[in-house]
């Protein structure tokens, strides 16, 4: 199964265009979406959980369409909102069972055994009888991928879902996604570069509502190789750099500024050459000029 | 940093679309209600102007009521917003003092909502200037009329209710409280309602209704109409404590508000929530977890369990909530208080059968629209408001369990709160030792009834909430919504397939159950099945799901979601009501004549300039003998008949033409004259029909007419039928069905603004006393003098047929029943048929037979009638002259009317005002007296019977009242009698208030209820207390004796006035009393008595001295209540009541003594140790501050 978004618009009321003719092809396996907040990832996935409508283009799931056929498209769904809550006077257990028969899952046994499974997966089980309304953020969180999970969905959704997680949850969701299964197309939207680096075999980039790469992120890595070069300067050297240079970072080490340039050679011969990793890649496709 | 906050509000909310809505309904809604004929939910009337001072200010303080809901809306949300939108921690992390943030907040808010109220000042302003508007019925326009009430009314409403909200917004962050506290507010309003039912609860109900609308009807409920027209109510007494009462509460909100509110994001205190300590250890290695394979089962039968599934987690969500908890708690508690106070008549109450607990459980009703209106809303957000809409909008469900649970989760809460009532309804009617449960009227009335309405509203109120998108506009829209629904028929939208859920089961009767209404009102619950299956449908499509919410979008992408089984249920759904619709239509408007009241009254002038000025005084044969042969089908509600009048030519002139006239449509088979007659000219419409005689009637001559005539019930309506031919309790009388003779003035319209609208000129209510028309008929029209009677009807075998006259005989024939009735004597031409499955009373007083006919457990209080019967038979019979019947009959009939009606030896009774009626020690007997009043028409209109001229219904119903009453005086305690006649002061008071035309003096009095009964009571008590019963009665006697039988056949040759029976109320009356007949029969006239310091002091012989600073003021009105003081000359009683051995009030002292000014002090000596007391103590006298009249004594020690 391969999820093909074509030629994909869309402007919101107050003018904003969150969706710039964003063509994509996902094939199964993890992907990964990056980019910065407000760069359009949200309205992306939004519109392929059936949540949002497009202005023109097309989704396809196989060979559901997925901006008419949304029915078929929820069947096989698992998603997780950027940012969601639940009803704070219900326990994990009930609600996750309640939402299985949504999902279709009439069995009791099954259901029981599943939502059983999914807690203790998603390490709710202690807390599996207590009232959503006291879990912390990291715990909501993780019943929100439990239920993204219920019913074996073919496609799932996840929306900046390590946001709110400490690292070692961090890591645990992380290897859960990874377990899923090369069957299953994963769609991770993040704006954390090392999500994408760990977990993914395709990637794209998006900022504005414009795809700016889409591809593997070694051949990305692989095509700034020997293009990335170091340099500490002082902080109000900051402003003329980015003028007289191609500038993608600018990060704060000990106190002052170390920029990452994006050059064929040592800019000036100051610059120290590093290798390239994933985030080089985003910084350079969403700063550089 | 306060007055920033509060511009910052304001032009915050300045720019908020819903602000503006706000303004725009409140703008609107003023102008369309006075600029329509809604105008006339006011009342009034002609005297009344429709600005009348008192109208403005009892509709805008009605308005802050109505629109509770915007107040809660704009005030509530002030502080709640931050909350709602996450922007509480930007709020509080920048260095604003909690002070000036919170009444920033307010006093914004409280500008903006002051804005928004201010709308209505500028509505009536447009709204009195329309072109539609008629300047007659207009005062000329003045500002401070619209401001005065604003200022005094509609701003402390504001203030208190915006306070209230506020504080309740501000405090616990939850926009449901607010729904709470709109019930609260509510509940108070309607607790103070239940209070003014009883009169001495009054003023603690005037004080207690926080919106002051109680108040204001308690300050101006004896204001005449001139009172209306002038005066503005002043902020002073009653009115100046409530509006106290109520700011300082609002006043304390706010202080409480102050302390109470933390200015933290995270919120410590009342509800703390248990945080969850989590293992850090987990026991199970959740990466050796393996998620198992499951099967998806997506079919329709899942699709079923999603839904009821939801629908029960829905259901039980939501009646956990606290807002929901308090609706049903108060609701219940206010049920109970009205449970308590229920059905009261003169003071009695009723007897909890299951009729009249139904009755009081409807006070349940609006709460029941409150929940549907709040969860309404509360249930479509649901996912929204706690974000999880896009979790739960990903599942792969249909669009329509989402909302079709939400709907099947509201009719689980419906029908559990049902069960509630049931349980609250028969645990009253076991408490008061009633165990007579009928539970299949309660699952009949609730299961059936109530739930088919409550499903179309909640339907509604969906469909409203998914098409405008917002919570509180819809909210508001649905508001909206029930008020105008309220209003439409005045609008002349009247019609049953136009006004939503028209559906009504009716009045529950224990004698009918509820009748031929289950058959009306399932077929138009069909059809608005029909209707909200569609919008269902509609909502269902355009629902929100996912993150499109403009109705645009949502609009666009409905044709992906019209799926099959959507389209499938909306062909039904359309077919449900397409087919039904005709059906009903074919019954409205095909089966029967469907006329709106616009039409009607369009009708009713056609028939009065075509008929009127041709044929009022056309000379007409007189009936003297009626025989009709009846027979009724209870159970097909039809009937028909056959019979025969003989007429007589009683006049000097020869009679060529007939008039003769049906007032229903009946279908008439057959109609002849003995001497045949031709057609000359027929208004079928009207049921008029011109016969020309073919051997003209010389004076004296007599002829026969013989008619046919059926009634067929063929639409479910039957409105020919009407209630008069129903399952059980058929009761109609001869004007129903059977033809009469001559134009009839009935048919005319009597409104003068209807009368004005339709070109027609301004009428009297009554011919004059002069007017030798008028004297040559009687109260039952000039169809007859005294007539003789036979009847017979046959019936279903289970019941009894009852007519006027003697039983003959009683026989069967096939399947049917028949009994015959003859009257021995000349009888007035007023008959009833009356059909019921009876059970008989019988007794005997001398050889008068006495008959009670009842409905089956309706026996409380048949003793109390059977006294009534003999009790006033032996004191009218002693008193007047002798009963001239043999027989003397009560018969019950349903309560949708409640009436008790006196025919020859025949009284058909209500069951809704004396048989259900639980009359306690200290309650007045109102079965006896009811009974003893329509007994004493037997002499008062059957023996004595009035002209049809202005003030004839003091000879027939104020004598009544006068022979009732002293009859109940002898069989009752005064303070019962003293009780009794304050309510018929009340009564008369707020009767004259309501006066439409203009008030009569009782000798003029034109039919007004609150004038013959009310005041005749009240004046023909106070002669007697006056002159004394001996001397009235012996006067009626001689009235009796000389106008026996009157008519044009009497020796007097005319029917007698007010001023005949004047003549001998005067003539029995002292001279130094002379002036009370004035006073009380032939004029307006008021006192103002009141007790200004009362003391005492202890002589030294053991005896006590009292003296008491009395004001006294005499007042005659003219017919508007314009009045003015005169001359005092009066004999007053004064009185001092002192304890009995019980320790009750006792009088020790009453005596007239003569006042000729306004300020007198008096000193009077006592025996025993006095307690209280005043002038006019047991109110003889038309005063209406009657509760000053008596005060508390002080002791003062002698020096």
């Amino acid at each position: 199964m391969q999820l093909t978004i074509t030629n994909l618009n869309k402007t919101y009321d107050n003018g904003v265009q969150a969706l710039k003719d964003v063509s994509l092809t996902i094939n199964q396996g993890m992907f990964g979406l990056l980019g910065p907040n407000g760069a359009g990832k949200s309205s992306l996935m939004r519109t392929i959980a059936t949540l949002q409508e497009a202005d023109s283009g097309s989704i396809s799931l196989g060979d559901i369409n997925v901006l008419t056929q949304k029915e078929e498209v929820r069947k096989t769904l698992g998603y997780l909102p950027q940012e969601f809550g639940v009803y704070p006077k219900i326990d994990a257990v009930t609600l996750l069972n309640h939402l299985a028969v949504l999902k279709g899952i009439t069995n009791t046994k099954e259901r029981k055994n599943l939502v059983e499974s999914l807690l203790q997966k998603t390490n709710l089980w202690e807390s599996r009888n207590k009232n959503l309304g006291g879990f912390s953020g990291g715990m909501k969180q993780r019943f929100g991928i439990a239920q993204a999970l219920l019913a074996n969905p073919k496609l799932i959704i996840v929306d900046e879902p390590t946001a709110g997680l400490d690292p070692a949850e961090r890591n645990r969701f992380l290897n859960l996604l990874s377990e899923l299964g090369e069957n299953t197309v994963v769609i991770l939207s993040t704006h954390i570069v090392d999500d994408v680096k760990e977990l993914c075999s395709d990637m794209a980039i998006i900022n504005k509502g414009q795809v700016l790469y889409k591809g593997n992120p070694f051949e990305a890595i692989e095509a700034i190789h020997g293009k990335i070069w170091r340099k500490r300067i002082k902080k109000e050297e900051l402003v003329d750099y980015r003028i007289s240079h191609n500038v993608i970072s600018d990060r704060l080490i000990a106190g002052s500024p170390v920029i990452h340039v994006l050059s064929e050679n040592n800019p000036d011969g100051t610059f120290e050459a590093v290798s390239a990793d994933l985030e080089d890649v985003y910084f350079g496709k969403i700063f550089s000029n | 940093m306060l007055l920033e906050i509060i511009k910052f509000e304001w032009a915050y909310r300045k720019g908020r679309p819903a602000t503006w809505l706000y303004f725009a309904i409140i703008l609107i809604i003023p102008i369309i209600l006075v600029s329509t004929d809604a105008i006339k939910i006011m009342g009034g009337g002609e005297q009344t102007k429709e600005n009348s001072p008192a109208g403005i200010a009892s509709l805008e303080i009605a308005f802050t009521y109505l629109f509770v809901m915007i107040t809660s809306a704009v005030m509530g949300v002030a502080v709640l917003r931050d909350f709602e939108f996450n922007t509480e921690a930007l709020m509080f992390s920048t260095p604003i003092k909690k002070f000036d943030y919170l009444f920033g907040r307010f006093v914004g808010s409280f500008m903006v909502l002051i804005l928004i109220f201010f709308a209505m000042i500028l509505g009536f302003t447009i709204g009195e200037f329309m072109p539609s508007r008629d300047v007659t019925k207009l005062l000329p326009y003045s500002f401070w009329h619209y401001l005065q009430p604003f200022l005094v009314l509609v701003l402390p409403n504001l203030f208190f209710t915006g306070a209230f909200f506020f504080a309740g917004g501000a405090l616990t962050r939850k926009t449901v409280i607010i729904y709470t506290q709109g019930i609260i507010l509510f509940v108070l309003y309607s607790i103070s309602q239940n209070l003014m039912g009883d009169i001495d609860n009054r003023e603690m109900g005037a004080l207690l209704d926080p919106f002051g609308i109680r108040t204001f009807g308690y300050v101006t409920r004896y204001w005449t109409p001139a009172q209306k027209n002038t005066m503005l109510v002043p902020l002073e007494g009653i009115m100046l404590y409530n509006r106290l009462l109520w700011m300082g509460i609002g006043v304390l909100a706010l202080v409480i508000t102050y302390f109470g509110f933390s200015f933290n994001v995270v919120r410590s205190g009342l509800f703390k929530k248990k945080a969850i300590v989590e293992d850090k250890q987990p026991k199970i290695k959740p990466e050796l977890v393996k998620i198992p394979l499951v099967t998806q089962h997506l079919n329709g039968w899942t699709v079923i369990q999603q839904t009821l599934r939801n629908a029960w987690f829905y259901a039980k969500m939501s009646i956990r909530e606290v807002p929901f908890l308090t609706i049903v708690i108060a609701g219940v508690c206010l049920l109970i208080s009205a449970l308590i106070n229920s059905n009261e008549t003169f003071g009695v109450k009723s007897i909890p059968n299951t009729g009249n607990v139904l009755g009081s459980l409807g006070n349940f009703t609006p709460f029941l629209y409150a929940i549907a209106l709040t969860y309404a809303g509360e249930l479509i957000w649901k996912e929204r408001v706690v974000k999880f809409n896009l979790i739960n909008d990903a599942m792969p469900v249909p669009d329509f369990v989402g909302i079709l649970s939400k709907f099947i989760a509201m009719i689980i809460i419906y029908c559990g709160i049902f069960a509630v009532l049931i349980l609250v309804g028969i645990t009253v009617q076991a408490i008061q030792g009633y165990f007579d449960f009928q539970l299949p009227i309660y699952f009949e009335h609730f299961y059936f009834g109530q739930l088919v309405s409550m499903v179309f509203y909640t339907i509604l109120f969906f469909f409203i909430q998914i098409m405008v998108n917002d919570k509180f506009v819809g909210i508001a829209i649905s508001i909206l919504f029930l008020i105008l629904q309220g209003v439409m028929s005045y609008l002349g939208v009247e019609h049953s397939m136009l006004s939503f859920a028209s559906g009504d089961l009716g009045n529950f009767s224990d004698m009918n159950l509820y009748g031929h209404f289950v058959k009306t009102f399932s077929w138009l619950s069909i059809y608005w099945l029909g209707f909200t299956m569609i919008i269902f449908a509609v909502a269902t499509t355009l629902s929100v799901r996912g993150t499109e919410e403009l109705l645009k979008t949502r609009w666009l992408m409905s044709r992906h979601r019209f799926t099959k089984q959507i389209a499938t249920f909306s062909i039904l759904a359309l077919m449900i009501f397409i087919f039904s619709g005709a059906y009903v239509y074919y019954n409205t408007n095909i089966l029967e004549k469907y006329q709106n009241s616009k039409d009607g009254q369009k009708d009713q002038a056609l028939y009065e300039k075509t008929l009127k000025a041709k044929y009022e005084f056309m000379n007409q044969p007189k009936i003297v003998e009626s025989d009709i042969k009846v027979e009724l089908y209870p159970t097909k509600r039809s009937m028909s008949a056959d019979g025969f009048y003989y007429l007589k030519n009683k006049s000097a002139q020869t009679i060529k033409e007939v008039y003769i006239m049906f007032n229903r449509p009946v279908n008439v088979k057959e109609l002849a004259f003995s001497g045949g007659a031709k057609i000359k000219q027929q208004w079928k419409d009207w049921g008029v029909t011109i016969y020309t005689l073919n051997k003209p009637m010389l004076p004296q001559d007599s002829i026969k007419l013989s008619f046919k005539i059926s009634v067929d019930s063929k639409s479910f309506l039957s409105g020919m039928a009407g209630t008069s031919l129903v399952y059980n309790g058929t009761f109609f009388n001869n004007s129903a069905y059977f033809p009469s003779i001559g134009y009839e003035e009935g048919g005319e319209l009597s409104s003068e603004d209807d009368r004005k609208k339709q070109g027609l000129k301004p009428k009297e209510r009554m011919m004059e006393q002069s007017d030798k028309r008028g004297l040559s008929q009687n109260l039952f029209g000039d169809d007859g003098d005294w007539i003789r009677f036979q009847m017979t009807i046959g019936t279903e075998p289970d019941q009894t047929a009852i007519a006027p006259g003697y039983l003959q005989k009683t026989y069967l024939k096939g399947n049917r029943k028949y009994f015959s009735y003859k009257m021995d004597r000349p009888m007035v031409n007023f008959y009833a048929v009356v059909s019921a499955r009876y059970e008989v009373m019988r007794d005997k007083w001398k050889d008068v037979n006495l008959e009670i006919y009842y409905n089956k457990g309706h026996d409380k209080n048949l003793g109390r009638m059977m006294d009534g019967l003999k009790k006033s038979l032996e004191y009218y019979s002693k008193s007047f002259s002798p009963f001239q019947f043999r027989q003397m009959r009560i018969m019950e009939f349903p309560k949708y009317a409640s009436f008790a009606q006196s025919f020859a030896n025949t009284v058909p009774f209500s069951e809704g005002i004396g048989f259900v009626l639980d009359v306690k020690e200290k309650d007045p007997n109102i079965p006896f007296y009811v009974t003893a009043h329509e007994t004493a028409h037997q002499w008062w209109g059957h023996q004595v019977t009035e002209a049809n001229v202005k003030g004839g219904s003091m000879l027939s119903e104020s004598m009544s009242e006068y022979s009732a009453l002293m009859v109940m005086k002898h069989n009752s305690k005064p303070e019962v009698m003293q009780k009794f006649m304050k309510i018929n002061l009340d009564q008369y008071l707020a009767g004259r208030s309501l006066e439409t035309k203009k008030e009569m003096p009782l000798s003029q009095v034109e039919g007004q209820q609150y004038i013959h009964y009310n005041k005749g009571s009240l004046c023909m008590y106070a002669l007697q207390d006056y002159i004394g019963e001996d001397r009235i009665n012996s006067a009626l006697s001689q009235y009796i004796k000389d106008w026996q039988y009157p008519g044009p056949d009497h020796s007097k040759g005319r029917y007698p006035t007010s001023t005949d029976l004047i003549g001998y109320l005067k003539t029995a009356t002292p001279d130094s009393l002379k002036y009370l007949i004035k006073d009380l029969f032939e004029t307006i006239t008021l006192y103002e008595n009141k007790v200004e310091k009362a003391e005492y002091i202890q002589n030294k012989d053991k005896t006590f001295e009292v003296t008491l600073t009395l004001n006294s003021e005499k007042f005659r009105a003219d017919s508007s209540g314009n009045q003015v003081p005169i001359k005092l000359n009066e004999w007053i009683d004064v009185g001092v009541y002192g304890k009995d051995a019980k320790g009750e009030d006792k009088l020790i002292y009453l005596k007239k003594h003569h006042f000729t000014k306004k300020d007198n002090v008096l000193k009077i000596k006592v025996k025993e140790e006095p307690i209280k007391a005043g002038i006019d103590p047991i109110n003889i006298l038309i005063d209406r501050h009657s509760s000053d009249n008596v005060k508390i004594l002080s002791k003062k020690e002698v020096v």
